[in-house]
């Protein structure tokens, strides 16, 4: 579904990305772990055509998004749910119209009716385990939590075929940790969605992931099931996954 | 070196970036809600700062006017100084440096909340255009709605001048409207509400630009719309300079 073709991206004299190639089968759930400013995000928006690469090509569902501008990488990104790690929930609208934007915003031939909308905000919230009491609330109003649960919804609504997840779990205690894990499983095996899942969190990691990378110095330290990546031999991964483990 | 060359290279984009919201502006969809909700912040909402200025203005300016010309015994012409200095330089200028220090400021501050909580990627990853959906609606409301703060701030202006001079002074009734209908044409008005159709275009792509534009967190939004307010209301006085100078000559 999702192929990464020796990526390579700069800012000014900090090199980022390196090189780095991976493949995400369809309806698979793919972690990237590493570090803070390993450049996990900048390889997420790249996915979605966010970043632009210096070199290297980018392939969703076939299509070269990487090579993709104006109105085709508009369409393009239909295929795409994204939650983001503060959420990025519009400040000034409501969780109505926060989940209700990317039908709302679709042209007009496309848009479903106003009841549609309706049904299908209310339907994704349910997905989350959120009332319709929380409707007419601002992002204000609501808990971190239940900001990211509103950010789900909103990336579920227009039934995407690939979702993305930045931090997802940053910030949060262990309960919601564990639930929006539950989230990320439940949209998988119910909706059959492949997901990107950017983390420096271990244990979701672990538990939500077909397949896992480790991204250390703008390369993949380690690549492979979470069983081969934690066998695995490079030094950076054993010291990033020993503490965890450790723990454990 | 460096800080002129990134100067030109922010110029640059900034350019750009009024070229892409004008490319955008003319393609569908047309959020003509979000253009009127715009209208309503730009417009209504600087409707008290600008009558308030405008009413100071013209009361000052009438009081001045009065004290020079009657000491040629010429206080007659207050009322058609006092509008035509309005209608040609005073009201667009203050009322594009008034609109800047309170709507400016805000849609910068705005913008670049948006841009540093990625609530703009979040518009662009669910593919909608970031600069049609949000830069473009604040760019047409302050094209319209500049020209209509300046007429109001010209009303408001010779109003405040016609109670200073009549009132205040004693200046007759009869000559301050007469010698006004002398000293304007029409032109006059016109002159200064294209100037404020410029400024409006001026300060609505620097403000969002600097928004769009923000980096680094709080910090960089302050900064950001500090820089917006500073540049809008530099270029705006440069604007004033070169439109003045094309149209009377020296």
């Amino acid at each position: 579904m999702i192929e990464i073709v020796d990526l390579w991206k700069s800012f000014g004299d900090n090199h980022v990305l390196k090189g780095i190639s991976l493949a995400i089968p369809k309806g698979q759930t793919y972690v990237v772990l590493g570090g803070s400013g390993s450049g996990k995000t900048v390889l997420m928006k790249h996915v979605i055509g966010l970043f632009k690469p210096d070199r290297g090509r980018v392939f969703v569902g076939g299509t070269e998004i990487s090579s993709l501008e104006g109105k085709a990488l508009t369409e393009a990104r239909q295929l795409f749910g994204m939650v983001f790690q503060g959420a990025a929930l519009f400040d000034s609208m409501t969780v109505f119209e926060n989940v209700a934007f990317p039908l709302t915003e679709k042209r007009w031939r496309e848009r479903p009716r106003a009841s549609e909308i309706r049904e299908r905000v209310v339907e994704k919230l349910k997905v989350v385990d959120l009332g319709e009491e929380v409707l007419g609330r601002y992002p204000a109003e609501l808990s971190g939590g239940m900001r990211k649960r509103v950010a789900l919804a909103r990336a579920l609504v227009s039934d995407p075929q690939v979702v993305l997840y930045d931090e997802p779990t940053t910030g949060l205690d262990p309960i919601t940790t564990d639930y929006v894990d539950s989230m990320i499983l439940n949209a998988k095996r119910k909706l059959g969605i492949t997901s990107m899942v950017i983390s420096h969190d271990i244990a979701s990691a672990f538990k939500v992931a077909d397949r896992l990378a480790v991204l250390y110095d703008g390369h993949l330290a380690a690549e492979g099931t979470p069983e081969e990546v934690r066998r695995s031999t490079d030094p950076f991964v054993q010291r990033f996954l020993a503490l965890w483990f450790a723990k454990q | 070196m460096d800080r002129v060359r990134a100067a030109f290279e922010d110029f640059g984009r900034m350019i750009l970036f009024a070229v892409e919201a004008a490319a955008w502006a003319l393609r569908p969809p047309f959020r003509l809600d979000l253009v009127i909700a715009q209208m309503a912040f730009i417009g209504v909402g600087s409707a008290f700062i600008v009558g308030a200025t405008g009413l100071a203005a013209g009361m000052v300016f009438s009081l001045q006017m009065n004290y020079a010309l009657k000491q040629f015994a010429a206080d007659g012409y207050v009322g058609g100084s006092v509008a035509f200095s309005l209608a040609r330089e005073l009201s667009p200028v203050f009322t594009a440096l008034m609109v800047t220090g309170r709507a400016g400021s805000a849609i910068s501050t705005e913008l670049g909340t948006m841009r540093v909580t990625e609530q703009i990627d979040a518009m662009e990853s669910m593919a909608v255009n970031p600069i049609q959906y949000l830069v473009v609606p604040r760019i047409l409301a302050a094209i319209l709605m500049f020209p209509v703060l300046t007429m109001v701030f010209n009303v408001i202006g010779y109003g405040g001048g016609f109670v200073m001079g009549v009132y205040v002074a004693q200046i007759p009734i009869g000559p301050f409207l007469e010698h006004t209908r002398e000293f304007m044409e029409p032109s006059d008005i016109l002159h200064g509400l294209f100037k404020a159709v410029v400024f409006g275009f001026i300060v609505s792509v620097i403000t969002t630009w600097r928004g769009y534009a923000a980096t680094g967190g709080s910090r960089g939004v302050g900064e950001g719309t500090t820089r917006g307010v500073v540049m809008s209301s530099i270029a705006v006085l440069a604007a004033d300079y070169v439109i003045t100078f094309i149209a009377v000559g020296t």
